[in-house]
């Protein structure tokens, strides 16, 4: 794991408020990368009539691990969830501008959310494994896609999902006890088994340890960096310190906008944007 | 603050501590003398109940001789159904009297006598000839059901108040006191009261008819109604859009579970029966009239059972690829079914009770036959209830007691069915 030392806050400096920063013109840093598994291009979101995400241009290297961080209510959430279109499920919510999946546009009229969602792969903030046996949890995007046929074949995907989720020594033995019977961070590493159990390309994260202790916490992001080597890994996060342990790079986010994109080590010590030295630095958030 | 007035806050704090524990206890006795209150009642109700309809469940029978003869009969063949349709078979029984008690003359003493046996003693003469031919011409013992004014008699005879004359004679009271010396009259179980419809002598009433139309008319609406409301209910929560229309329906469907049942037989009769021409008095038209009633309960309740289905749960099986269908039926449907189940059995049984719309659609009809199907003419239980309840006849009192078990054991019954499977399909989250 990278030991990065994040900037300390600079007590003397102005406290930076809203109305004394203006916003960039254009995302600082470099939101493009070469070869991008996943591009953003100009995406604009809004809830009704409030304007959620403005003009956000970013790409997702292929396997890397990319964190959003920002303030409450900044729109880290809302931009993951454009990523596999988890916000059409939301009624009002308006998503404009270019999002590609291997140049493939998500958003097209011949994209099946089903489809995507099954090379777009989801972890939650709230651990919300199935009410059902632990099995049938792992199981269940495999047999829904189709993708295993015979009960060796379901056997042997569990098994690989749970093992490479790092809970298969745990539960091997209490397949068939629901899942939901778990501590908190058994079930969220459940719940990243059967995100990957149908191997999707790339898998999203929303705040994934937010609800759980620091040691579950730091299996997950134990978890996180073995997985990086398989899928890209898109994860929002509340915890600076967590984004400089798991990540590649970072994105900030600031009221809805795109502010700074760089190397997460970067980022954490050389923040460009005076907005992203002000939160990296505990002076807003 | 000072070290007084900490003194006296915990003065007050103690002061004020004794009066919450007061309220507190007063509070929860409130809620006991409620429970209390409430249990007096349903005790009061089933005691009164079960101590009228119990006797309903037994029957006097007086042993009486009598003799097939062929020539009183009129039969020759007991093979014959024709013959012995027309066959005299209350002659049989009115000679069998009058060989019992021989002192009897005159035509009014006489028509007195043979009032002691049912009308439907006949028929049970006829029944065991056909059973066994051999019998014809031979002079058998048999335990006849008496009339209901001796049953009532000698039901009653043991009360503080003597026994329920009614329209007994001395006569009667006379032959009576015989046959009891004889041991030729006894309680048996009244098996016609279950297996039999209604009937004009309250003897020979029974409770199946009813029975069997509330059961068909049940089925017709839990077949309909349950699959419809959760449709319904699955439609507007998990797909429509909540614009100005949906809005429109919800408070229609929520004003539709207000309406007095009433409405809904006037519905039915114009729609139904009316217009569509589909046979009154039977449980198909009962059934569609009960499906309208409970539709609105049913749907709104499957609505609450829905919404419970935490969204987390939702997002889950999205996030994984399932499609809309597939999050319904996987996910929320397993979750929601204990609820909507619950609500189905409240609909249902505010159905099973129903008589109002029921008596716009003709199912009031007093009908003799047991139905054997959903298009038989029938009544249902609180119909008969209702009709035995308006009978003169003293003993249609024990009846409509005895009916009124009869409901309530129907809805004990389908209600530990709904528990029952409400327990198999419950499952916990979170």
């Amino acid at each position: 794991m990278k030991k990065i030392k994040i900037k300390t806050p600079n007590r003397s400096a102005e406290k930076a408020t809203e109305a004394s920063v203006d916003y960039p013109e254009k995302t600082v840093g470099a939101p493009l990368v070469e070869n991008p598994k996943m591009s953003v291009r100009n995406l604009d979101v809004s809830y009704s009539s409030k304007q959620a995400i403005y003009d956000v241009t970013l790409d997702i290297g292929k396997h890397e691990v990319i964190a959003m961080i920002g303030p409450s209510g900044c729109g880290k959430s809302t931009f993951l969830r454009c990523l596999n279109r988890m916000n059409d499920t939301i009624e009002n919510c308006t998503v404009a501008g270019l999002i590609t999946l291997d140049d493939e546009d998500i958003y097209a009229e011949s994209m099946d959310p089903v489809a995507l969602r099954a090379k777009v792969g989801i972890v939650f903030q709230k651990p919300n494994p199935f009410p059902k046996s632990i099995y049938d949890n792992v199981a269940y995007g495999p047999r829904l896609h189709g993708l295993v046929s015979s009960r060796a074949e379901i056997d042997e995907v569990v098994e690989v999902s749970l093992t490479r989720a790092g809970l298969w020594g745990e539960v091997k033995d209490r397949l068939d006890q629901p899942g939901t019977g778990f501590s908190g961070g058994q079930q969220q590493r459940l719940c990243i088994a059967r995100a990957i159990a149908i191997s999707p390309d790339v898998i999203l994260m929303d705040e994934p340890c937010s609800a759980l202790d620091p040691i579950a916490s730091a299996k997950i992001e134990e978890l996180i960096a073995e997985l990086s080597q398989n899928y890209t890994i898109a994860i929002v996060t509340h915890s600076m310190q967590q984004a400089a342990r798991v990540s590649n790079r970072t994105a900030y986010f600031h009221l809805g906008r795109l502010v700074e994109v760089n190397d997460t080590e970067k980022i954490f010590t050389a923040p460009t944007h005076q907005l992203t030295e002000a939160y990296i630095t505990g002076r807003i958030g | 603050m000072t070290k007084l007035s900490s003194v006296a806050r915990e003065q007050k704090i103690q002061m004020g501590l004794k009066k919450r524990h007061r309220a507190e206890t007063r509070f929860r006795l409130y809620g006991a003398a409620a429970i209390i209150f409430g249990l007096m009642c349903v005790f009061l109700l089933f005691a009164d109940i079960i101590g009228k309809g119990h006797k309903a469940f037994q029957s006097t029978y007086i042993n009486l001789e009598v003799t097939y003869d062929q020539s009183v009969l009129n039969v020759t063949d007991p093979t014959d159904a024709e013959q012995m349709s027309l066959g005299d078979f209350h002659g049989v029984v009115k000679l069998g009297l009058r060989s019992r008690f021989t002192e009897v003359s005159g035509r009014k003493n006489k028509r007195e006598l043979y009032s002691i046996v049912s009308n439907g003693a006949g028929y049970t003469l006829r029944d065991r000839l056909r059973d066994n031919p051999a019998l014809l011409n031979n002079k058998v013992k048999f335990w006849l059901i008496a009339d209901d004014d001796i049953d009532t008699y000698y039901k009653t005879l043991g009360e503080k108040n003597g026994p329920f004359k009614g329209r007994m004679t001395t006569n009667k009271e006379v032959w009576l006191k015989e046959l009891i010396k004889s041991g030729d009259i006894e309680k048996r179980f009244n098996l016609n009261f279950f297996t039999k419809g209604d009937s004009r002598e309250p003897e020979l009433a029974g409770i199946r008819g009813a029975a069997m139309g509330s059961f068909y008319t049940l089925l017709i609406t839990i077949l309909l109604a349950f699959p419809l409301g959760v449709a319904a209910a699955v439609y507007l929560e998990e797909f429509a859009l909540r614009n100005r229309w949906t809005d429109l329906i919800e408070v229609n469907i929520n004003n539709l579970a207000a309406v007095p049942s009433i409405i809904f037989g006037l519905l039915g009769l114009a729609v139904f029966i009316n217009f569509f021409h589909v046979p009154r008095s039977v449980p198909l038209v009962g059934g569609l009239v009960l499906t309208l009633m409970t539709l609105p309960t049913i749907i709104i309740s499957s609505r609450a059972a829905i919404k419970s289905v935490p969204p987390s749960i939702r997002e889950a099986a999205i996030g994984v690829g399932a499609s809309p269908m597939q999050v319904v039926l996987h996910h929320v449907l397993p979750l929601a079914m204990p609820g909507m189940l619950t609500g189905a059995i409240i609909g249902m049984a505010r159905a099973l009770g129903e008589t109002a719309p029921l008596l716009m659609i003709g199912m009031v009809a007093f009908i003799v036959d047991v139905p054997a199907g959903f298009t038989d003419p029938s009544t249902a239980l609180p119909v008969q209830i209702f009709l035995w309840a308006d009978s003169p006849e003293r003993a249609f009192v024990e009846k409509t007691s005895a009916a009124i078990m009869v409901l309530l054991a129907f809805l004990i019954i389908m209600n530990t069915f709904a528990v029952v499977l409400r327990k198999k399909l419950e499952r916990r989250w979170m």
